[in-house]
């Protein structure tokens, strides 16, 4: 069995030392080494989105980056994402928007959502159902999703509070 | 009175959890000393197992255990998947679990999984299963072993078999089950039809694709209760099958359902075998997670399906008969397969004066088939919503109307011999009729065109139970052990708030387990608010008559004289004499009380289904040089009953009709001459993407069950059901092209291209 070796980790703002294989992918260490499971796994190849967080505010697929490379970096995970226990408007927008089901792909959704209007703070739905593709949803149909997300940036738009 | 709770939008009881990740899901609780597994697939889809080599993963670091079927305490009471979770002495499909790999941890499990070596004598793979059913053929098992199915078939449709006759047809054993519905004479009838329209259609397996794989964890508690800990739906019923399969008394098992992260059909008792297993052999706790190229490989998805149809109708555009034969891939899944359904199924909503219906299931050496939303719907729809078009096109008549004008409505006489209770067909019709992508399909751009379907599923019953307590501050518990798929737990909240007199912010629906909860079936065929909300809603009015006696005389005025409005109970015609909620429970839930805690016990046994029926629009543009269909925009009505909460039931249908995009455009499980599985990852299969899928305009029709709480129905499977046939019929309308076969992926629409202008 390869040897372990310790990381210092940024999550959710807090400092973390955690002893991990080389090849432990950052899911695994979120999930197994610090008992943030917000971030779930789909697949094994990077398609479904559900382990998204976010690496320096940009959504990334957890299960695409080792651990040992998220070391000088700051990772969000959904846990994190609004630590004063307030929900964020990207999430309040998910909640009243019924932009969820069953849930599994819901913390990757809003994530990458994030990342999106970070970037676009005012996307039409075309340019917001691309930016959601990389995260499969099998309960929605999307809709509900993508109404979720437009009702984000209106509301971060007009300075509600992150 | 305050408004009703009833069909009004409210957001999920548990969107926050899952927007701030808080929700834990089957593979996310610690455990302490857990183990993982890691499953030994079979590369061979048809084999001998030989030998299993063990010993070198044994050596590996981590390592505890590499079992095999002879391992786990299995009182070998089948072959079904549940009973021998672990190919025994035959492979019969590539993926089939041959040994669990049990490790300190997953990485080393998985590293091991590498080092078993296990030998196979290679049998002929059967994976044809026109050809599988003719005499003389290969069969697709050859160990005899006793086959049983427990009660897998009755949690989805629990429809019967239909007549029972000597068949003189010669047919290998492979065939394992043989249906046949017919009344009157068909054959004849159809020879006297004025026209008459035939077609073979196939549709290939279809994988349910949940995006949580499939997982369970099991326990020895210290008293020897194994407690499993799993994302299925449902407890009750995995509670019995593993009492089956080990052999242990009902009270020493207690199962979990954990939040599940999306199933269609696909998770029941398939994963907690192999981990019950394991943790009774090792007497450790042990998880399985599969990972997607397992879940792809080794769970159990829709069958593959070939139907020959043949319909007629007279002149003026009445249906006169159908004849069908339906042939049903069931893999190696020898306990149940969904030819008693698909055949009730493929007469659709409308009337037929004779029809000569057979179905048969077939093993092949490709998976185990399971449950997927609506099983033998889709595939049964897809031919004769395509064929009802062309039998428009014949009669020079309007689709839609053709449809309308064979409707059935309430008390006609279905191919199950039952008459239809009241249920929307010609309410959805009508109401897709009056769409304006209907009524102006006639002035689209070339290559587009729009396409009509419709679709039944008849809904399922099963007795269940609730209780609904009002804690001391005045809130109220409901306890019910529905594993809550489809958002249920939010729809009792509502039928509680509506039946008892609170608000539905102050109700909080638990989902108890199997040692603590009121029975509950598993959250399938259409029928959890159907049966478990008429629980929950008798449930809701014996807290209240408990309520208002302890009011009665609190307040000294007779119990029918009060009401509840916003948590208190007041006078009615006299609003200042009133108590709340919370200062009644205060008094009963202490030492020394004056009441009876407010709570009640609610049961249902419905003995009538409440079908759900929907109609569909879809308009699509083709791309006459590649074939790429683009579904632009989608039309559902569906009859719901009476939406509880109309925001999830639109959620419901969209759901639905999305993955009936996946039928129609994208997805297929597919196997080479060999058996060997070529789509194990989604790389490889296909699902509808956010940017694959139209905004989909849902319409809500309300034609009241009876017996349903509020009037409510099962709605989850009917709004996949006709969407792929909407869309075909659609590609037809643009085109002028009629594919025989799912999914309408661009290579098969452009031969159809090309086919149609040689």
């Amino acid at each position: 069995m390869p040897s372990s070796r310790t990381v210092g980790l940024v999550v959710n703002g807090e400092s973390r030392s955690l002893d991990v294989e080389p090849r432990t992918l950052l899911v695994h260490a979120l999930r197994d080494g610090l008992g943030l499971t917000g971030a779930h796994i789909g697949c094994d190849t990077s398609q479904c989105g559900a382990c998204t967080v976010l690496v320096d505010g940009r959504a990334v697929k957890s299960c695409t980056m080792l651990a040992v490379q998220a070391e000088d970096v700051e990772v969000t995970t959904i846990e994190g994402f609004a630590p004063d226990g307030v929900q964020h408007p990207i999430q309040r927008a998910f909640v009243e928007q019924h932009g969820l089901q069953c849930g599994f792909c819901t913390p990757g959704m809003i994530l990458t959502a994030s990342d999106l209007l970070s970037r676009e703070p005012d996307p039409d739905d075309a340019t917001i159902r691309r930016a959601l593709k990389g995260n499969f949803c099998r309960c929605t149909g999307y809709q509900s999703i993508v109404d979720s997300v437009r009702t984000a940036a209106a509301a971060l738009r007009e300075g509600d509070a992150a | 009175m305050t408004e009703s709770v009833i069909g009004v939008a409210r957001a999920r009881v548990d969107a926050p959890d899952k927007v701030t990740g808080a929700t834990r899901f089957a593979a996310d609780g610690h455990v302490h000393g857990l183990l993982h597994a890691r499953l030994v697939l079979s590369p061979e889809a048809h084999a001998l197992i030989q030998r299993v080599e063990r010993n070198a993963a044994l050596a590996m670091p981590g390592v505890v255990a590499v079992l095999t079927a002879d391992d786990l305490p299995l009182t070998g009471a089948g072959s079904d998947r549940t009973t021998e979770p672990l190919a025994r002495t035959e492979v019969v499909f590539a993926g089939q679990p041959v040994a669990l790999v049990v490790a300190e941890n997953e990485a080393a499990a998985e590293d091991a999984v590498e080092a078993v070596v296990v030998q196979y004598e290679p049998l002929p793979a059967v994976v044809d299963v026109e050809d599988a059913m003719l005499p003389g053929r290969a069969l697709a098992r050859v160990v005899e072993e006793e086959a049983g199915g427990g009660d897998m078939e009755s949690i989805h449709a629990g429809v019967d078999n239909g007549q029972e006759d000597g068949d003189e047809e010669q047919l290998s054993d492979n065939v394992l089950d043989t249906v046949h519905r017919s009344s009157g004479d068909a054959t004849a009838l159809l020879e006297t039809s004025d026209v008459v329209v035939s077609g073979t259609f196939r549709t290939p397996w279809v994988y349910q694709a949940y995006i949580e794989p499939q997982v369970a964890t099991a326990w020895l508690e210290p008293n020897e209760t194994l407690v499993v800990s799993t994302s299925t739906q449902g407890s009750f019923v995995t509670q019995r099958e593993l009492a089956r399969a080990f052999g242990l008394p009902l009270e020493r098992i207690r199962v979990v359902a954990e939040p599940l992260g999306g199933a269609f059909g696909g998770k029941l008792a398939l994963m907690e075998p192999l981990a019950a297993g394991a943790a009774l052999a090792l007497r450790r706790p042990v998880r399985v997670v599969l990972t997607r190229a397992e879940d792809f490989q080794a769970t159990n998805p829709a069958s593959a399906q070939v139907t020959h149809l043949k319909l007629g109708a007279r002149k003026d555009g009445t249906l006169t008969a159908l004849t069908a034969r339906m042939i049903v891939d069931r893999g190696s899944n020898a306990g149940w397969g969904v030819e008693g359904i698909t055949t009730l199924l493929v007469a659709g909503p409308y009337r037929w004066k004779a029809h000569d219906i057979r179905g048969y299931g077939v093993q092949t050496n490709r998976f185990t088939f399971g449950a997927y939303r609506g099983p033998g719907a889709p595939t049964a729809a897809f031919a004769l919503e395509t064929l009802l078009d062309e039998l428009a096109a014949e009669l020079e008549v309007d689709p839609l109307e053709l449809r309308l004008q064979n409707a059935v409505v309430e008390a006609d006489v279905g191919v199950s011999g039952n008459p239809f209770p009241r249920m929307g067909a010609v309410e959805v019709l009508e109401r897709i009729r009056e769409h304006p992508l209907w009524k102006t399909r006639a002035s689209l751009p070339a290559d587009e065109g729009v396409g009509v379907a419709a679709g039944y599923w008849p809904g399922g019953t099963e007795p269940a139970a609730a209780v609904c307590r009002v804690n001391q501050d005045g809130t109220m518990t409901v306890v019910t052990s529905a594993v809550d798929m489809s958002g249920v737990n939010t729809g009792f909240a509502a039928i509680a708030a509506e039946t008892f007199g609170l608000s539905p912010d102050q109700i909080r629906v638990v989902a108890a387990d199997t040692a603590t909860g009121p029975y509950s079936g598993a959250s399938a065929g259409s029928k959890v608010t159907y049966t478990v909300g008429a629980a929950v809603l008798k449930a809701a009015e014996a807290a209240r008559e408990k309520l208002l006696k302890a009011a009665s005389e609190e307040l000294e005025i007779a119990p029918a004289d009060l009401e509840v409005v916003d948590g208190a109970v007041r006078a009615v015609g006299s609003p200042d004499h009133s108590i709340t909620v919370a200062e009644i429970s205060a008094k009963a839930l202490r030492f020394g009380g004056r009441y009876e805690p407010i709570e009640g016990h609610g049961g249902s046994a419905q003995t009538r289904g409440a079908p759900s029926v929907a109609a569909h629009l879809a308009h699509v543009r083709v791309d006459q040089e590649t074939g790429e269909v683009t579904l632009l925009a989608h039309v559902i009505a569906q009859d719901v009953g009476r939406a509880l909460n109309p925001a999830l039931v639109e959620g419901q249908m969209r759901g639905g009709v999305a993955q009936g995009i996946g039928w129609a455009l994208f997805e297929e499980l597919v196997h080479d001459e060999s058996g060997q599985l070529l789509t194990s990852s989604f790389l490889d299969y296909a699902i509808p993407l956010a940017d694959r899928v139209p905004d989909i305009d849902t319409l809500i029709v309300e034609v009241p069950a009876p017996d349903g709480p509020f009037g409510a129905k099962g709605i989850g499977e009917a709004p996949v059901i006709a969407a792929a046939p909407a869309i075909a019929n659609a590609v037809a309308a643009a085109v002028g092209i009629r594919l025989r076969e799912l999914p309408m992926t661009a290579p098969r629409v452009w031969a159809a291209l090309e086919d149609a202008q040689a």
